[in-house]
This record gives C-alpha cells, structure tokens and sequence, in this order.
C-alpha cells in the first residue's frame, strides 16, 4: 500500500535470530559510541562497520536507499552549515565577514554528519532485521506495560490501514472536483478539512468497533497475563549481548578512565 | 439450561429514547444454529451485543427483563467472564483485527486468560486449522483478503473455547465466493463441533440453507420464530419486514397463485427442483394420456 | 473470449476503453488488456470477484487512475489530457464507503461541495442541490448533519452529492452494501431513474440478484480481463463462467439450469420469468 513502508525485510541472518532485547541494547549502546566519539577516523570506521553490518542484515536494497535518502539530506545539510555557525580553530580557510570557515570547522561538520549516519544506521539496523512484533515484544519483555506496549502494536498494525483509508478519502474528494495542492495556503487548508473530517471520523468509528472487540476477548480478564511466544536467550544471545556491551565499555574506559580521546 | 435466554427483554442505549429491544423473547438451544431476520435498526444488533455483556457493560444502558447467556445473567458477569462462553465477531473484518500477525490475533484471548503458552499454540493451530487458515500464522492481519480476515476474526474467538459464536451480519463486506466460505465454515462448526451459532443477517438466502432456526425481529421484537420453512415462507412478508427473502420462495409463491391445488412452500433449490419436477411431470404426463 | 454485443454498435460511445493495462506500485498487475466501449444510456453491470479489476477499471474511467498502458477516452478525448476535475463534469463517481466523503455539517453543504468545486455560478449551484435533494428523497434530511442519518441515507447522499455535478455518467461502487432489503429497493429505484432520465449507469457490485433485476449489459471480469460481455440472460447461461469468476449465480439461475428438461430457459433472470416458462411449457423467452 502507498504511504507507509514496513522497513522489515524476511531473512534468516544471525541479526533476524538475535533476541530483540539484546539488539535493542545494541542500538542503544553503539549510538552511545558514536556519541563519545569525535575522531573523524574512529567514526568513519564505526560507519564502515555499521554498512558491514547491514550489508550482513540483507535489507532489501529499495527499503535501504530510501530509509537512508532522508539521512543523507540531513548530512549534506551538516557538512554545508556546520562550517558555517561553528568556525572555531585554525587555519582559516575563507573569511569575509560575517562568514568564517576554518579547517576544523569543516572537519567537525563531515565528523557529526558521520556520526548522524551511524545513529541512523545503528536504528535502522533494528527496523531492517527485527519485524514490528518482535520489537514490540522485546520492549515489553524490558518492562514496558503490556497496554503500552499493545498501543504501539496497534499503532504500527493501523498504520497501513489508515494510509489506505486516507488515499480513498482523497480520491472520494477529487471525484467532486476537489483539487488538493492547488491553489494559496489558505485554500489548501479548507480543502484538507473535506479529508481531515472523514478520516477523523472513520478512525473513531474504528476505535469503537476495536475497543469493542478487545474486551470481547478477555483483555484485562487477568493480571497474570501468559504469552504465546516466550522469549528465550540462546547462548548466542549471551555472545551477542557480551559483544553489545562491551564495544560501548571498552572505549569509554580507554576514553574516560584513561584520558585518550577517540 | 439454554445457550441465550431472553425473556421480555428490554433496552435503551444510554442517551436515546427509543427501546432498541422492545420487548423480545427468545431462547436458542445449545448446537443449534439460529439466524435472526430484521431490517437494518431491528434491534439484530443489540442482540448480538447483549449475548456476551458488551450491551449492558461497554455499552450501557436501561435493560430490563430476563436476559441470561448459558444460565448467566448478562447484568450480573462481566464481559471478560462472559467472552469465555460466548465468541462475537462483528461486520467489519478490518477493525476488530488489531495484531500484527495471524498468530498473535488469535492467542490474544487465551493470553488474556493466563493459558499456559503451550496450550495457547495448540489451540491456535486447532483453531486456524477449523477455519482453513492453517500456515497464516505470520500474516499480518492486513494482508488477508476480507473473507480471511472474517476467518481469523472467527479463530480469535474460538481459540477461547467458547460454546457459542455470535455473529452480526458478518459477511457485510465479502465477495460471494468469501461469502459461502464463511457460511462453510459456521456449518462444519456447528455439525463437527456442536458449536451455538447464533447470526444477525438482513438477507435470508443463506438463513434458509444453513439455520435450523430463523427469528424475525421488527422494530426491537421478535414476531416469528421457527423452523426457516415456516418463517420463510412467505416473501411478500419478508419483503414488507426489510428482509431479503430465499428467492425461490418467490417461485413457490408465484407457483401457488397461478396453478390449481398447487401447494408449494420450498426454501431451497433443492426442494424446488424435487417439487416442481414432481408437479410438472405428472401435468405433463397428464396432458399427454 | 469474443465479447458479444447486445446492442446496436453504433450508439453513441461516451467511454472508450482501449487495450488498457494497470500497475500498481510498478508491481502489482490488476489489469491485462481492456477493451470496452460505454455507451450512452447503458445500465451496464461491471461484476467480479473482489481483487478481480473492477473498481480498477472504474477508477480509470474518471481519471482518478491512468493507464499504465492503452487508453480511455471520455466523449473521444483521451483522460490523459484531463484532470479528475475537468472529468467529474462528465464521469460522476460515487465511492462504496459514503463515509469516506461526507464532511460538511448538513446535507445540502454536502451536496453543493461538487458543483461549487466546479465552479457553476451560485444560482445554478442551488438549482442543482434543490434538484438532487430532491431526486435522492433527501428533502426531509437537508439540514441535517450527513453523520446523523442511517447508512442508507448518507449512501443517497453520496450519490445526491455526485447527482448535482450533472454527470453523464454514473459509477456506482457496490452502492448496496450493508443495505437492508427495503433501502435497497428504494435505491435501486432512484438509481433506475437516472438511467430513464438518459443517464449512463455503471454499476460495480458482485450481487448477481441485483445485476439479474436491474442491469441491461453485464460485464464480467476476472484477474484483470472481462471474460464476458452480455445482457444479463447470457451472463446467467454460463455458471460455469460465473463461479469461475468468484461470483455465484442467484437460486433462481440455478434452479433454471436444473429444470431445463421442463423447457426453462438457461437465460432466465427473475421468479416470475421462470414460473412463466413452466406455466406455458414451452422454451419461449417472454
């Protein structure tokens, strides 16, 4: 369907098997690393690791290009403005007041771009090998509510929906002359309350008809709650949870403990 | 002790003045499968709301009169209670599917009530398996066409092994071909299984084939209850009431008008052929001696 | 499959399907090779399986679609060179969820919001709505909310709404849906008075009971292709063709085939048809 795309792709690497708790850890602590980081070398070789890494993960190559389509925008924009506002240090390249660009200042533009690019990456890796359930469950697993967690499943479970629910009204709409994206902002704006109000309205309808339907099937009957699929850690999760760890611990001891600057 | 068990039961939703049941007596038997007949704002609805408790407790209002599910009093057992006797699944497929995979939909009940994860798979297998859904178990409920969605929505409440299955005009949105599937797989419940089915339905075509039972309803009470021959037997009246009727009981009655000491009332193709081959061949033999 | 063509061909065409094939998302085909010509004042049936092309094709017919490759020409211009707009003067187009258009807070808002889209001057714009209330027996409604009124209702205005843009034609998407036995007649027969009133009727359904009682031409279409192209007699002559197609033909067509050895046609369409024939004993159509 149009609109939203599932950036999950099937397929059976040691990233898809990976228990989604230890991935969500290693999302969090190799973002960590790119943050502690500020070594234009150190992180261009952390991003070469994360493009192995997704290399490894066998995204589809369309979802990555287009996942990553907004990173890159977002990077161009570093490496041109960052120079720009932040032109501290020597030597200076171009100066002609207001604007000041040095060397380093260009170095920590193309460095924090990097970093962005591994942040992004380091997440995407989850989306691209954890399926939308399997994240749901390891969150809720590390203790988030189960009704919390149930909303977010419901969340990305509607998304599709909605966004072919939305195509039609816009379609019901034009089929009665309405042409959306013509004309001033201000018209532009009525147009959108003839596809705001019968979404709105089709989402409340729906939201009846689930609420409906959860209770129908015993939601809340018990506090002690049991799971179809339990999660088990392998002793490849342990490895993987080891390695997780401790590519964050080590080089923030060298950095912290030791003094030496990555 | 009955499956549902109405007895002059009256109901007003909350904030409206007209008795959506107006007084209606009804009782469905266990294993039998009962179809009710009305126009669209009948009260068919609010039958099917009432027998697992969503009508008084999610959706208060004024009941008064008898009004039991499996001896139960829907006033007094919560819905939660009540969803383990009754399994309820409404017209449209896509809002009442609210998990990302096949599977999961259909552990949700059973989850709720705390059955060991073992057990929950083996009821997902058997009940995706009674609907022909076996193998889906890692489709995401959106990917299914309407009648899939319809047949897991049915394997989310059996997986609560429920003694009835309620089921409000269910086939709103299916194709004829999803349609017959569904109605396939009600029947092969109700005979393999001795599941309760009870169907709200504002067309009659597959009341006649598949209920042993058919209760018409107008304007919140029932007015006729009885075997589908009986009840359905005369369109006009059908027609009058909102209801499709079995469009071979327009033959049957066209038939009675027009031919002498006809005495026609078939429901089915089947019987229509039987009967009117009888008929037509003993005239036809007739005229030729 | 050679289409048969019940009418005279040279009637005036008003959409003309041509060798028209559609892909979704660069992927998904849902359309092989239509060739089909609307004529004016047909009350022509589109039938199928859902996920067999029909609202696809529709959708190509009022440019909210464009051919992938082929053509469609609406009054002999192509709809590539027409906006949905420009095309909704002509291709009304009336959506199988009401819901997905009513917005506005009373009835005849609901139904001015075409004609003004397509900017007729006011007094016109009123004339129309006053004349689409009423042909839709909305009269009593007008000044309600849309949202407060039964389905039945917000499906008549729906079509009233289409109605006062003054289309040629008329596509009506599965307009019956949910609709109880009573509001389907009364529909049915508003929407049987658009085709007397000389409109164009195309109706997209898989009820073959409505098809059988209301439709003049039928087209038949699986997996992308029309497999048929008939009166509704033909269509009910082949069950075969029909179950093939995920459709299933109504008791009565059934009970016609079964009793073929009494001189009942395969082509008949109602009860009365059929206790025609078995009354005058003979294979004589009426």
């Amino acid at each position: 369907m149009t609109g939203f795309i599932d950036l999950y792709t099937e397929a059976g690497t040691f990233l898809h098997r990976t228990d989604p708790r230890v991935k969500i850890v290693a999302v969090a602590t190799l973002s960590l690393l790119a943050l502690i980081m500020s070594n234009l070398v150190n992180l261009l070789v952390l991003a070469a690791v994360m493009v192995v890494l997704i290399l490894f993960g066998r995204a589809s190559f369309k979802k990555t290009m287009l996942a990553f389509s907004y990173v890159f925008r977002v990077m161009a924009l570093i490496v041109v403005l960052w120079p720009l506002f932040n032109p501290g240090g020597t030597p200076v390249l171009f100066d002609l007041w207001p604007i000041k660009i040095t060397e380093p200042g260009i170095l920590a533009g193309i460095a924090t771009a990097v970093r962005i690019f591994c942040l992004a990456a380091a997440w995407y890796l989850l989306m691209f090998t954890t399926s939308q359930r399997d994240l749901v469950r390891g969150l809720v697993k590390m203790g988030l509510r189960f009704d919390f967690g149930l909303s977010l499943a419901m969340s990305l479970r509607f998304l599709p929906t909605f966004s072919a629910i939305v195509e039609s009204i816009k379609e019901a709409q034009r089929a009665r002359g309405l042409e959306l994206d013509k004309g001033n902002f201000r018209k532009r704006a009525k147009d959108y309350v003839a596809v705001l109000v019968p979404t709105v309205i089709t989402a409340l309808k729906m939201a009846d008809t689930l609420s409906l339907a959860l209770q129908s099937r015993a939601y809340g009957a018990r506090a002690d709650r049991t799971y179809v699929r339990e999660l088990k850690m392998r002793a490849g999760d342990y490895v993987a949870l080891f390695i997780a760890v401790a590519v964050f611990a080590i080089p923030a001891t060298v950095k912290y403990i030791f003094s030496v600057p990555l | 002790m009955q499956a549902l068990h109405l007895r002059d039961a009256r109901f007003r939703y909350k904030g409206s003045t007209a008795w959506a049941l107006d007084g209606v007596s009804l009782d469905v038997e266990k294993g039998e499968f009962v179809t009710i007949l009305g126009a669209n704002g009948s009260g068919k609805s609010t039958i099917c709301l009432m027998s697992n408790g969503l009508v008084p407790h999610a959706l208060p209002g004024d009941l008064e009169g008898t009004a039991e599910v499996f001896g139960l009093d829907v006033r007094s057992h919560p819905v939660t209670e009540l969803a383990t006797k009754v399994g309820i699944i409404f017209q449209e497929p896509e809002s009442q599917l609210f998990c990302m995979s096949v599977e999961e939909e259909v552990a949700f009940g059973p989850e709720n009530l705390a059955v060991p994860s073992d057990e929950i798979r083996e009821r997902v297998e058997w009940a995706l398996e009674l609907v022909g859904m076996e193998g889906y178990n890692d489709r995401s409920p959106f990917s299914l066409s309407g009648g899939q969605k319809q047949r897991v929505a049915i394997a989310a409440a059996l997986s609560m092994r429920p003694d009835m299955l309620v089921l409000d005009e269910p086939a709103y949105a299916l194709d004829p071909v999803g349609r017959v599937e569904l109605y396939q797989v009600l029947k092969g419940l109700k005979e393999h299984h001795g599941m309760t089915v009870l169907l709200a339905e504002c067309d009659s075509e597959e009341a006649a084939k598949y209920s042993d039972k058919v209760a018409l309803m107008k304007d919140g009470r029932v007015i006729s209850y009885g075997k589908p021959r009986d009840v359905l037997g005369d369109p006009e009246r059908l027609r009058a009431l909102g209801v499709t009727p079995p469009q071979v009981s327009e033959v049957s009655a066209l038939l009675k008008e027009r031919l002498e000491g006809a005495d026609f009332s078939f429901i089915s193709v089947d019987e229509a052929e039987r009967a009117i081959n009888e008929k037509f061949t003993n005239r036809k033999r007739g005229r030729e001696q | 499959m050679i289409p048969r063509v019940p009418m005279s061909a040279d009637q005036d065409k008003i959409i003309s399907v041509h060798e028209l094939k559609f892909v979704y998302d660069g992927s998904v085909r849902a359309l092989a090779g239509i060739n089909l010509d609307v004529r004016r004042g047909d009350y022509l049936a589109i039938v199928g399986g859902n996920g067999s092309g029909k609202t696809t094709l529709a959708k190509n017919m009022n440019g909210l679609l464009r051919p992938t490759s082929g053509s469609v020409a609406v009054n002999g211009v192509s709809t590539s060179e027409q906006t949905v707009a420009e095309l909704a003067k002509v291709i009304g187009y009336a959506f199988q969820n009401p819901d997905h258009q009513l917005f506005c807070s009373s009835v005849a808002e609901e139904v001015r919001f075409g004609p003004l889209n397509l900017g007729y001057p006011e007094a016109e714009v009123a004339k129309k709505t006053e004349l689409s209330i009423e042909a839709m027996g909305l009269s009593s409604v007008k000044d309600l909310p849309p949202f407060s009124l039964t389905l039945g209702e917000r499906r008549r205005v729906s079509i009233a709404s289409v109605m006062a843009m003054d289309p040629q034609v008329f596509i009506l998407d599965e307009p019956t849906t949910g609709l109880d036995a009573r509001e389907t007649d009364d529909l049915m027969d508003s929407i049987d008075r658009l085709n007397i009133d000389g409109h164009t009727v195309v109706l997209i359904t898989h009820d073959m009971k409505l098809v059988a009682k209301h439709a003049k031409r039928v087209v038949v279409m699986s997996e992308g292709r029309i497999v048929l192209d008939s009166d509704p007699g033909g269509v009910f002559a082949d069950l075969e063709l029909l179950l093939r197609s995920k459709l299933v033909p109504p008791p009565v067509a059934q009970l016609a085939h079964r009793l073929s050895s009494l001189g009942v046609p395969r082509e008949v369409l109602s009860p009365e048809e059929l206790v025609f024939h078995l009354m005058s004993g003979r294979g004589a159509r009426k």
